[in-house]
């Protein structure tokens, strides 16, 4: 399935391209900002933890960060977030997918994408917000998400039920699962 | 995203209950998840037929969060017929009968504001007071650990900074019973393994804690499988306020004005929620705290206290503005206009504006020409502000949204309208479970061992560590202590220069905490007392004036319909009492949390133990002679204070081994424990101690093992001098007894006599000698080594419990 | 004798500005607390003061990363830092306050107002609070060390705090241009792995400098040590006189006398 889900873009950050023109109307994107691999994750390791004591072995857990930007932004608009707010130049690098399920990066088995339900209320993605009203971006609606790539030999179902046991708390998480071909 | 949002005229939702049946009452009070009881179920049908007309939604769950267990303690102050096993008498009011009546009793010209306001407020120095408020956030930590124990600290540091004209918070306490991390027992469908509940618990603490810039440094951790579907979360703050700033007043007149946080979809129900059972509960009492608005809100605050820019606040917590406005305007009348409210989505009923319980959010009373001046403050620190309405003195609470009435009650119905129920208590001994034979008999140092290896005895770095507890840069001595920093210390002490500004003032105070729900299984009311004595005993040994000490109350219990469990509570409650009157120390504060039992995978309610934390606090005079636990050298004595008798019931001896015959809980003599502690307190002033800790959990052993392993000095102890009024002729119990009331102290040699001197009357006793080997050693009865453990051994077995146990 | 003027820089979530200025007060400074929003607007400007102070917090809650948003309104509000720095007025970041400096291309200082650092979680993946040995770079010209030990005792309190680098090249240039202001070691004075390094750092790093020593970012907090009372051994240091992090603040005060 995710052979579909084009990733327009994915690049280490650095000099960025001109933005492109923006398309008509309301936009939505997907920002996902990762450790670069040369850095430890120990978030990830912590991820890890918890999977291990919810029954999943894993051989490592990177994490991520999920943004989705909603609202009267162009491509333009969300490298401009991406380089100044989301994404660290030297410790992180990020993708835009139009959608969310990505494919797992840098090779892993799965991805997990844990995301706050719509009625649970979004601190994170307030304080994202006024960020980027601050860097003179329009004022776009922000939901915050972690994603964790999981290297990992085990089953949809197994996989389903230690993230509900440890990575997300289905009374205030959905969560999605995505495997590699 | 509009905020203020015109909605058209709209008839308000009403329920039609004037005509309905008891029974069909019950139904809707069911259905609408209200948890009011069938008595005040009639008193509010009986009020509105009076008024010929039906209420609207909003008045009845206006009326059912604010008649709720959480917010008007009915089981602690409604009658109880109590039958103590001998004879029945009528309780009027446990709370006035007990804790309250203790207070008055005491009178004390220093506790300032008790049991009113937010928090409990006594003086400090001639120029400050503080406020102190312990609360809990039990079930929300139980479904979603994280958020629940965030919203937790995020709102007792809230009831904090509404006492009085407002606190600056200076102090977070966390103290947590769960069940063990690794238990592997089944669970029912749906319920958190313990080991999540923890680790969600200790960073949502983290969190909040940490970014709103408090040192967390004061806690405890307390682990019993029953807590498995009921973990307890007590959160507690202090914050020193000007001593001007402890009177508020709301007028006629006063603008109401929301501060904080935008209002949303979030909690409802909460109130009402925390007293049901906890499955197909409201989901939407599940919230996300964000510190940082609670901190501007904080910055905003303090600058237009010290303008005098208000005359009173209230947070709001459970029922919303509905309980903050309320409360604000009980004596008076409150006039609000919801379409005013800043929201997080606009399409928001007025109803839910009401009664939602989205966090950060206060009440503040303003005069109209400080209106200008207090916004401005607000805006400044990026904290939105919006006026709700007006205080009158109509005596009436009048909620309207655009042109339509949303609520419109009378103040005294409100708030004294609330029927008592009469509920009735026994109070009847359990007989001690069996104990089963061992299959072989430990040794000694395999006993002290296991002990310190303890879930509720080891060492709780793994948590610590994780809050900042030294921002504010006041925390003198510090939870962890010793050579190394890691060993456990009995009581924070706090030096509050950066929010005096005075750091030539070296006035300080020490917060501590009782709490051993072991001891309750055996007699609540022993345990009442033995919490207080452990509180108490931790303050006198980081070097706190305990004739100035206060107390704080929190009971978890489970449902107070079983009469044993409420003749339990009466028995804890009366021990409080008498713990308060017996050494002096009133009560200022208090909150309780019932109904904590819940399903379990065999379909029984699983109940947790009847639960009191005792929370004390005490000024230091100059905190440059506060105390550490830890050794501070070889050749120095050591002694050992108060009577040590057969006391294993509920010990962690019996836990370790269970070989103990007798099960007595530890029993307190307030007469004979006060006049020691007073006489240690004097040596402790005259700088003739050099540690001093308490023995609790684990006896002698365990107290003197920590003290060795923290000042990495050895010691011998003579097990033949420990003070004793009954004759006792085991090694075992002389040294895992936990006989309340007793401290083992570390005097230097030029001291002993005039430390001899200072205890005199005191049943004290050289128990012992430190040393610079590194071990700790016993010497028995018949005049042998009983013991004799290597430090790093003992340290390390208590250092990897907890890490080891967490997976 | 003139009280330097100091600016203790805050925004919504820094939260040791007390201390901070309490600390500055005691030496002879006269410190304001700041909010950004007044530099913002304008009614407050930075060259009027003589030394910046940025101080620990969670600044904007660090929700997208610890200092980030700070570093941005750096950046965008601040635009005078670099010609202050120049100048040679002393500026201090601690914790939250360095992190930030890094962000906004102040720390490390040679490249042009370029991010060449970063930070990412602590290797134990947790926040930890501990007393930490460091040792001072004797050869960095920095101004804040003026009379103090080679080795000295910090509390650290954070998240986020391991220093990394964009390329290794760079370690050597900072080692040569003596940069590197602190180290974490063991109570022995060696470089040493966790807890000694409670972060996991790249070369132990806990400070940098700029070469000229005028801006110090660092993650322990010496505003938490000022009076010996506030070491964790102070019951059994009777010879401390005063906190090692006050001599800081005093330091930089006494320059700004001249």
């Amino acid at each position: 399935m995710n052979d579909k889900t084009d990733v327009l873009t994915k690049k280490t950050s650095g000099p960025l391209p001109a933005p492109k023109p923006a398309p008509a109307g309301p936009g939505s994107y997907l920002v996902e900002v990762n450790l670069k691999p040369d850095f430890t994750d120990a978030e990830g390791s912590a991820a890890q933890w918890l999977l291990h004591c919810a029954g999943l072995a894993s051989n490592a857990v990177r994490v991520g960060r999920l943004y989705d930007l909603r609202g009267p932004l162009n491509l333009g608009h969300v490298h401009t977030a991406v380089r100044e707010l989301l994404c660290d130049c030297v410790t992180q690098e990020f993708r835009i997918c139009p959608s969310a399920g990505a494919a797992p990066h840098n090779g892993c088995l799965w991805r997990v994408e844990v995301w706050l339900k719509a009625t649970v209320t979004d601190t994170v993605g307030e304080s994202v917000r006024e960020a980027l009203r601050d860097l003179g971006l329009p004022d776009v609606s922000v939901r915050c998400g972690v994603s964790y790539h999981i290297t990992s030999k085990c089953g949809r179902n197994q996989l389903d039920k230690a993230v509900a046991r440890s990575l997300a708390n289905p009374i205030i998480h959905h969560f999605s699962l995505h495997e590699a071909h | 995203m509009p905020t203020h949002t015109a909605i058209p005229p709209q008839t308000p939702e009403t329920i039609a209950i004037c005509g309905l049946r008891p029974q069909d009452l019950q139904a809707a009070n069911a259905r609408h998840g209200w948890s009011l009881k069938e008595a005040e179920l009639a008193a509010i049908q009986s009020h509105f037929q009076a008024l010929k007309r039906e209420p609207t939604l909003a008045e009845l769950e206006t009326l059912a969060q604010t008649w709720s267990e959480h917010c008007k303690h009915k089981t602690f102050t409604s009658p109880i017929r109590y039958n103590d096993g001998k004879k029945t008498r009528l309780i009027q009011s446990l709370i006035d009968e007990t804790i309250f009546k203790a207070t008055k009793q005491l009178n004390r010209p220093w506790c300032l504001s008790v049991f009113k306001d937010n928090a409990g407020i006594v003086a400090f120095g001639s120029k400050w007071a503080l406020a102190f408020k312990v609360e809990t956030h039990n079930h929300p930590s139980a479904i979603e650990p994280y958020g629940g124990a965030a919203t937790g600290v995020g709102g007792v540091i809230r009831d904090v900074m509404g006492a009085g004209l407002g606190a600056k918070p200076i102090l977070n306490t966390d103290v947590f019973c769960f069940a063990p991390p690794d238990y592997d027992g089944p669970l029912p469908k749906g319920a958190l393994h313990p080991r999540r509940v923890l680790s969600g618990v200790v960073c949502g603490v983290r969190d909040y804690g940490n970014r709103m810039g408090i040192p967390t440094a004061a806690g405890g951790l307390w682990f019993d499988d029953d807590y498995r579907l009921n973990p307890l979360v007590f959160c507690g703050a202090v914050g020193l306020l000007p001593a001007w700033a402890v009177r508020k007043e709301v007028k006629a007149g006063d603008l109401i004005i929301a501060a904080g946080g935008r209002t949303g979809r979030d909690g409802l129900h909460g109130a009402t929620f925390s007293s049901a059972a906890l499955e197909g509960a409201q989901l939407s009492a599940v919230q996300i705290g964000h510190a940082i608005n609670e901190k501007k809100l904080l910055d905003a605050l303090l600058t237009a206290r010290d303008k005098k820019l208000y005359r009173s606040l209230t947070d709001c917590g459970a029922g919303g503005f509905s309980s903050a406005i309320g409360e604000l305007a009980a004596q008076c009348g409150a006039r609000v206009r919801l379409e005013a409210a800043r929201l997080k989505a606009c399409d928001l009923s007025p109803r839910e504006i009401w009664l939602s319980e989205s966090q950060e959010r206060m009440v503040f009373a303003v005069p109209p020409r400080s209106l200008k001046a207090f916004a401005e403050i607000f805006a400044s620190e990026g904290c939105e502000t919006a006026v709700l309405g007006e205080f009158t003195s109509s005596g009436r609470l009048e909620v309207t949204h655009g042109k339509t009435s949303v609520v419109d009650l009378d103040m005294r119905f409100l708030h004294d309208g609330l029927p008592r129920i009469e509920r009735s208590a026994v109070w009847a001994p359990q007989k001690p479970a069996p104990i089963k034979a061992p299959t072989h008999k430990k040794s000694l140092s395999q006993i002290l061992a296991e002990c310190l290896g303890h879930l509720n005895v080891c060492s709780r770095e793994w948590v610590v560590r994780q809050y900042d507890h030294e921002v504010q840069g006041g925390t003198v001595i510090k939870p962890l202590q010793g050579i190394r920093h890691d060993g456990p210390g009995d009581a924070c002490v706090i030096w509050p220069h950066a929010a005096t500004g005075d750091p030539s003032d070296y006035q300080g105070f020490a917060v501590s905490h009782g709490l051993n729900p072991a001891y309750g299984k055996i007699d609540p009311y022993r345990m009442a007392l033995a919490c207080a004595d452990e509180a108490l005993r931790n303050l006198l040994c980081v070097g706190a004036d305990i004739s100035r000490a206060v107390f704080l109350d929190n009971f978890c219990w489970a449902s107070p319909d079983d009469p044993a469990r409420l003749g339990a509570l009466v028995r804890a409650a009366e021990g409080c009492r008498d713990a308060a009157l017996g050494f002096g120390v009133p009560f200022i504060s208090g909150k309780d949390s019932l109904y904590n039992q819940t399903r379990d995978v065999d379909g029984k309610d699983l109940a947790i133990p009847g639960t009191l934390l005792i929370s004390a606090m005490a000024p230091v005079a100059d905190v440059r002679k506060a105390l550490t636990m830890e050794i501070k050298g070889p050749g120095n004595a050591l002694y050992l204070v108060g009577w040590t008798a057969e006391e294993l019931g509920g010990s962690l001896f019996h836990q370790v081994c269970g070989r103990c015959a007798s099960c007595t809980a530890p029993a307190v003599d307030t007469r004979i424990a006060l006049a020691a502690f007073k006489s240690v307190q004097s040596a402790l002033a005259k700088g003739l101690v050099l540690s001093a800790h308490d023995l609790s959990e684990g006896g002698l052993g365990v107290a003197a093992a920590e003290m060795c392993f923290t000042g990495e000095s050895g010691a011998i102890l003579d097990l033949d001098k420990v003070p004793r009024r009954a004759p006792i002729y085991s090694d075992e119990i002389l040294l895992f007894s936990e006989s309340a009331s007793r401290i083992l102290l570390e005097v230097a040699p030029e001291h002993e006599a005039d430390f001899i001197k200072a205890l005199r009357g005191a049943p004290a006793k050289r128990v012992g000698t430190t040393m610079a080997n590194p071990v700790f050693k016993v010497t028995g009865l018949d005049g042998r080594v009983a013991l004799e453990s290597d430090l790093c051994d003992l340290k390390s077995t208590w250092q990897l419990s907890l890490p080891r146990r967490l997976g | 004798m003139k009280r330097p003027r100091i600016l203790v820089l805050r925004a919504a979530g820094t939260n040791c500005d007390l201390e901070t200025a309490s600390a500055c007060n005691q030496v002879g400074g006269a410190a304001e607390r700041v909010h950004i929003d007044l530099i913002r607007s304008g009614k407050i400007r930075l060259m009027d003061f003589d030394i910046l102070i940025l101080p620990g917090g969670f600044s904007y809650s660090d929700d997208v990363g610890a200092g980030r948003i700070l570093a941005n309104q750096i950046k965008l509000y601040l635009k005078e830092l670099r010609h202050f720095v120049r100048l040679g007025r002393p500026v201090l970041g601690i914790c939250n306050g360095f992190q930030a400096l890094v962000k906004a291309g102040v720390l490390p200082a040679a490249h042009g107002g370029e991010q060449t650092a970063g930070f990412t979680a602590n290797d134990s993946g947790r926040f930890e609070a501990r007393w930490v040995h460091l040792r001072l770079n004797t050869q960095s010209s920095c101004l804040f060390f003026k009379g103090l030990p080679e080795m000295i005792e910090l509390p650290v309190a954070h998240g986020e705090g391991k220093l990394v680098l964009k390329s290794p090249r760079q370690l050597e240039e900072l080692k040569k241009n003596k940069s590197i202001a602190m180290q974490y070691v063991s109570d022995d004075g060696k470089l040493a792995g966790y807890p000694a390094n409670p972060n996991g750092s790249i070369f132990n790093i806990a400070a940098l400098s700029n070469p000229e020593g005028n801006c110090l970012g660092m993650m322990p907090h010496p505003e938490r040590y000022t009076t010996r009372f506030q070491h964790p051994n102070w019951t059994r240091q009777t010879f401390v006189k005063e906190g090692v992090g006050l001599e800081m603040f005093r330091n930089a005060v006494d320059y700004c006398r001249g």
